[in-house]
Parts: structure tokens; C-alpha cells; sequence
């Protein structure tokens, strides 16, 4: 694995801080720089710092003036490449409820399947079966 | 020679009635002769009551109502034969002796005709018999046993009272409407709770009494069921009823069935009603959905935070027999924080109990090497187990590197409000007389657990400083969150 980030760093917006740090160190472990935001709105001061963000794995519940679904909705209609993987344990939405082309993950996320949600937004080389 | 009456005619023929009042038989009046032959010919139960003494002759069939009385009474006086009633029945001889006729519909006698006492019942009319110049010379009276109809009678009775009591205990509310007004006939005690208690409704239509209904299409829906025959049966129906104390309307949930009823031709003569108010078992069906969605939620949230845990402690493990060390050391700790949490209900945990859960295992209460102090603050659920985890990572490095390595060193651990806003919460933990803390290279992975902060507080934080003569860690939170429940 490459050890330094060829693209922009990914932005990982979860307010549970042990989670956002294992996701991170997840993250980062396959090669991709990362920044975390624990909540939408320190996530949207973060992104106006940024030129781009390569992708954006968001929680859905979460404190703040606005919660993750909210947020990706948001980041799709400023930059609809935006890769958007939403991240809960307690929804599985209903169609409609995700922007268009947004992954949704269910907690707690296997290495396996992160790896394969990964390859298959072109975050990273690999199989995306 | 009187077959229909053998008893009785034996004793008519038998009887020395030169003896009684009534004189010798060839000397009776032709109406006297007449009635006692009509009398004793007849299967019917029949009494004659004749001239001013009042003698009284029968048949066997009224034999049988003066039970042991018979045969003594027979050609004697009507009063010694019913002396113990003579109360009652003294009006109405001495009305037939005045010309006046009595009909009674329901006299009862206890009769021993067939071998026990059985429960009778007859209707009797008085006839007042009179000479041709109208002069009243005795009473006639025939009887009719009527202990079958009124027997029917009762147990019809019986039955209906048995249906209403059915109806009454049904847990569920029930109305008749006749008609195709739709007129309530009948309504139990849970249809008016339902509808509302005191609501007088017997006798309107449902569009009178229970008006608000109408808008609503209820009474289109009966006009419907009382044409076509059709059952209407819903589940879950929203309806407005005045139903409140002062007759306000309120919005409830119903199980309801119309279903019409018909007369023995097949036409519908009305409709039952029967409705079940669900409106508090539906709001608890869906406040435990709720529940259930909430407990997949939580414990899917936990399985992550141990998958970070578990993943954390592996990362930074120098070897799997220390990783797996730290790993259950960890989870027990997260474990014992969830036992304070469940032990007095969601949000009873205390900064204090958390605090003592640590000191309970690091501590040694005969020498002890912390200082604790602070208020008794509650906690939320989520930030407890992050506190809780904290203290553990701070205790268990202070106890390998840190102050608690020597036996000189101590921890002073305090917890405060900030004041003056009273909107933050602030721990401080400091390692004293230990060895000369130096900054490590490479974060283990407690520093890295202790550095995620308080899980669902805002604007929470967690920050180690390492001093040469301690180790420090001050964690702060926004009050607010720090003690919400999520």
C-alpha cells in the first residue's frame, strides 16, 4: 500500500470520538489521508479550509444544527462527484432518503466490507465484490 | 258416576247435606243443581261458593290446590277453607255476593299432585250466580292452570336477563340501533365510557345523540350496512368523540363492527354495534416499537465502540497475551459502567459512582493513594461509559509508569461545575511523587482511548499534559450534554 495520499483527504464526521478514531485509523491504515469532524457543522467549517475533499463518511445521528443526512445532502449539491458513504446503527433508509449514489453502512463496519466499499467509490486499488 | 271427578263425586254423593246449610239435594235450586252437575263433569278446576253461608263444594282439580285441606273442607264453610288467607280473599267473595265479577290472572299454589311440592300457577275469575229476579245466590269459579306459560314466561325472563349480562360484561362496548333512523335501543356500560360517560342516548338516533359522528361519515357507513346487510368491520379507526368531562372532543382509536340483525322474515330490523376504544394498547404497541428500533440502535452503537476498542488495543499491543489482557480489562470496565447505569434506571449515574468503581480496583483502602472530591453529578448513559473508560486508562498507566509505580506517589482527583455560567464540566486528574514523567514517543493506545473524549457530550475533551513532576489530564464537557440522556 502506498504510504503517502494521492488524492485529497477524506472527511470522516462522527461525534462518538472512539469511533471516529478507529474509522480514521482504518482509513488512513489503506492509504488515504484523512480529517475528522465530530459533528455536520465543525465538518462544514472544516471543508471551507479545504480546496476538496475526496469523499465524505458521515454518521447520521449526530448533535448539531444539522445531522448527517443533512450534511451529505448538502455536500452532493455543492460537488455531486462527491463520494458519500453514510454510516448508522440505527437507520436503514428507505429509498429516497440518501442522495443519489450515496452508500449506506450499517454498524459496526467490517475491515472486509470497508475494503470493498472503498474499491468500489475508487478510493482505493482492489476488488470491489 | 262422575268419572272426570271420582273423588270429589264420591264425596258429593256421600255427603248428608240435610245436614249442612245447603239442605237435602231435591230441595236445591235448579241453578245449584246445574252448577255442581257443570262441576263434576268437568276436567277443569271449578269451585262453587253458594247461599249466605257460603258452603263450599269442588272438584278434584280444585281438590288438588286446597291440598291437605281437602277432603275436610268440602261442604263447609269458603272461610274455614282459606282462613289463613281470608285477608285476601274475603274482598272478593263478598264482591261476587254484591254482584261484582273478579278475575285474577296469576295466583301460585304449592301442589302435591304429583307426589312432591311443585310450584303451580292459575288464573281464577269470580262469578257471582244469581236467581232470575237478580238476587246473588252463590259464586261460581273456573280455573285455569297456567304454570306452563308462566313457567315459558320466566325462563324467557331469565334468559334475557342473562343476555344483558352478557352484554354488560363484555369487555368490549356494545349497541343496539333499531330502525333505519338507527335508534339506540341499548347500549353497555363500555360503550358509554367510550362515547362518553352520561351521555343520554336510549331512544335518539345515533345523528341526535352522538352528533359529532355524522361529518365523520359514520352514520353513511350504517345507512349502508342497514340497506345492503354487509358487515362493516374496521381496525384502528381514528374518531372524534365528545368524550371529555366537559363534553370536549377528543381523538381516539376503535376497533369497530356494524353488522345488521334480522327478524325472523329475513328483513334487517337494525344493527349491532360493537367497539373497542384501542387507542392506549396501540400508543403502547408503538411506544415498544419504538423501544425495540432504540435497543438495535444502542446495541449497534456499543458493538462499534467495542469494535474501536478492541481494534485499538490490538493496533498498540506489543504482543496478543497483553492485548488480550488490556482487551478484557477494557470491557470490564465498559461492563461494570453499564451495571451502574442499569442498576437505578436510565440516568441514575453519578460521577461519583464511576469515580469509586475505579478507585475500588486501583486503590488500596488501607493506605490510600487517592484524593478524591467533587459533587454527586449525574451523568448521561453514553458519556459514563467513555468517563468510565478514562479513569480506567489514567489508573492502570499511573499504576505501570506513572505516580502509583512507587509507593510514595498519589492521584488528586477532583471534579467541579465551572463556574460562574455552571455550563461545563471539568475533571482534573494529577499524579504527584512519582518518577519524572517524560513525554512518550509513541502514544500507547490508552492515551489514544483517553484522547477520544466524552462520547455524546458537545464540544467534549480530554487532554493530557505530561508535566516532569506528574502527569495531568484535564476532561471537560458541555454540562448540558454531559448529563443529557440520548
Amino acid at each position: 500500500m502506498d504510504d503517502h495520499p494521492r488524492h485529497s483527504p477524506v472527511l470522516v464526521v462522527e461525534d462518538d470520538g472512539l469511533i471516529r478514531m478507529d474509522l480514521a485509523d482504518a482509513l488512513s491504515d489503506l492509504g488515504l489521508a484523512v480529517i475528522e469532524a465530530g459533528n455536520a457543522d465543525q465538518a462544514l467549517k472544516v471543508m471551507d479550509t479545504l480546496p476538496a475533499i475526496s469523499a465524505l463518511f458521515t454518521d447520521i445521528d449526530m448533535p448539531g444544527s444539522m445531522n448527517g443526512l443533512q450534511l451529505a445532502h448538502l455536500v452532493a449539491s455543492r460537488n455531486p462527484a462527491c463520494p458519500l458513504v453514510i454510516i448508522s446503527g440505527r437507520y436503514n433508509p428507505a429509498d429516497g432518503t440518501l442522495p443519489q449514489g450515496a452508500v449506506f453502512l450499517s454498524k459496526p463496519i467490517s475491515e472486509r466490507l470497508l475494503k470493498r466499499t472503498l474499491a468500489a467509490l475508487k478510493l482505493i486499488a482492489g476488488d470491489a465484490r | 258416576m262422575f268419572p272426570a271427578n271420582p273423588d270429589c263425586g264420591k264425596l258429593f254423593n256421600e255427603m248428608d247435606w240435610s245436614g249442612t246449610p245447603l239442605g237435602p239435594r231435591e230441595d236445591w235450586s235448579v241453578e245449584l243443581k246445574t252448577l255442581t252437575s257443570v262441576m263434576l263433569g268437568s276436567l277443569q278446576p271449578m269451585l262453587i261458593v253458594w247461599g249466605p253461608h257460603q258452603t263450599t263444594l269442588y272438584n278434584d282439580g280444585y281438590a288438588a290446590m286446597c291440598g291437605q285441606r281437602h277432603p275436610a273442607a268440602f261442604g263447609h264453610s269458603f272461610r274455614a277453607l282459606w282462613h289463613d288467607i281470608w285477608d285476601a280473599v274475603e274482598p272478593i267473595i263478598t264482591d261476587a255476593y254484591e254482584g261484582l265479577g273478579t278475575s285474577m290472572d296469576d295466583i301460585e299454589f304449592t301442589m302435591h299432585r304429583n307426589g312432591y311440592p311443585e310450584e303451580t300457577h292459575f288464573a281464577f275469575s269470580y262469578t257471582p250466580v244469581r236467581d232470575p229476579w237478580g238476587t246473588v245466590l252463590g259464586m261460581f269459579c273456573a280455573c285455569t292452570e297456567i304454570t306452563t306459560q308462566v313457567m315459558v314466561r320466566r325462563a324467557e325472563r331469565t334468559q334475557r336477563e342473562r343476555f344483558r349480562q352478557v352484554f354488560e360484561l363484555s369487555p368490549g362496548g356494545i349497541a343496539m340501533l333499531v330502525g333505519p333512523n338507527h335508534v339506540f335501543d341499548y347500549a353497555n356500560e363500555e360503550y358509554y365510557s367510550m362515547i362518553g360517560v352520561g351521555r343520554d342516548i336510549i331512544g335518539k338516533t345515533v345523528a341526535e345523540a352522538v352528533a359529532e359522528v355524522v361529518r365523520q361519515g359514520f352514520v353513511d357507513i350504517l345507512d349502508g350496512v342497514y340497506r345492503t346487510g354487509e358487515s362493516f368491520i374496521a381496525r384502528n379507526m381514528p374518531i372524534e368523540l365528545n368524550r371529555g368531562p366537559d363534553g370536549e372532543m377528543q381523538r381516539r382509536l376503535i376497533d369497530l363492527s356494524y353488522q345488521a340483525m334480522r327478524q325472523e322474515d329475513g328483513t334487517i330490523s337494525g344493527i349491532l354495534v360493537q367497539a373497542r376504544d384501542v387507542t392506549e394498547p396501540r400508543a403502547e404497541e408503538a411506544s415498544r416499537e419504538l423501544l425495540s428500533h432504540e435497543l438495535g440502535h444502542r446495541l449497534k452503537n456499543q458493538l462499534a465502540m467495542v469494535q474501536a476498542i478492541a481494534s485499538q488495543t490490538l493496533r498498540n499491543a506489543p504482543d496478543i497475551a497483553s492485548a488480550r489482557q488490556r482487551l478484557s480489562e477494557r470491557l470490564a470496565v465498559l461492563s461494570a459502567a453499564h451495571d451502574t447505569i442499569l442498576e437505578g434506571g436510565r440516568g441514575s449515574s453519578t460521577v461519583r459512582q464511576l469515580v469509586e468503581q475505579m478507585t475500588d480496583l486501583h486503590d488500596d483502602p488501607s493506605a490510600p493513594r487517592f484524593l478524591t472530591s467533587g459533587p454527586n453529578l449525574k451523568i448521561g448513559s453514553r458519556p459514563s461509559l467513555s468517563l468510565s473508560l478514562i479513569l480506567h486508562e489514567l489508573a492502570t498507566n499511573a499504576v505501570k509508569h506513572g505516580a502509583l509505580s512507587v509507593p510514595t506517589g498519589s492521584v488528586d482527583l477532583r471534579w467541579r461545575v465551572v463556574l460562574p455560567e455552571a455550563n461545563r464540566f471539568e475533571m482534573i486528574w494529577t499524579e504527584s511523587g512519582g518518577p519524572t514523567v517524560v513525554e512518550p514517543v509513541v502514544k500507547g493506545s490508552g492515551s489514544r482511548l483517553i484522547s477520544a473524549g466524552l462520547n455524546g457530550t458537545s464540544d467534549g475533551r480530554a487532554e493530557i499534559t505530561y508535566a516532569p513532576e506528574g502527569l495531568r489530564c484535564i476532561v471537560t464537557a458541555d454540562l448540558e450534554s454531559f448529563q443529557r440522556e440520548h
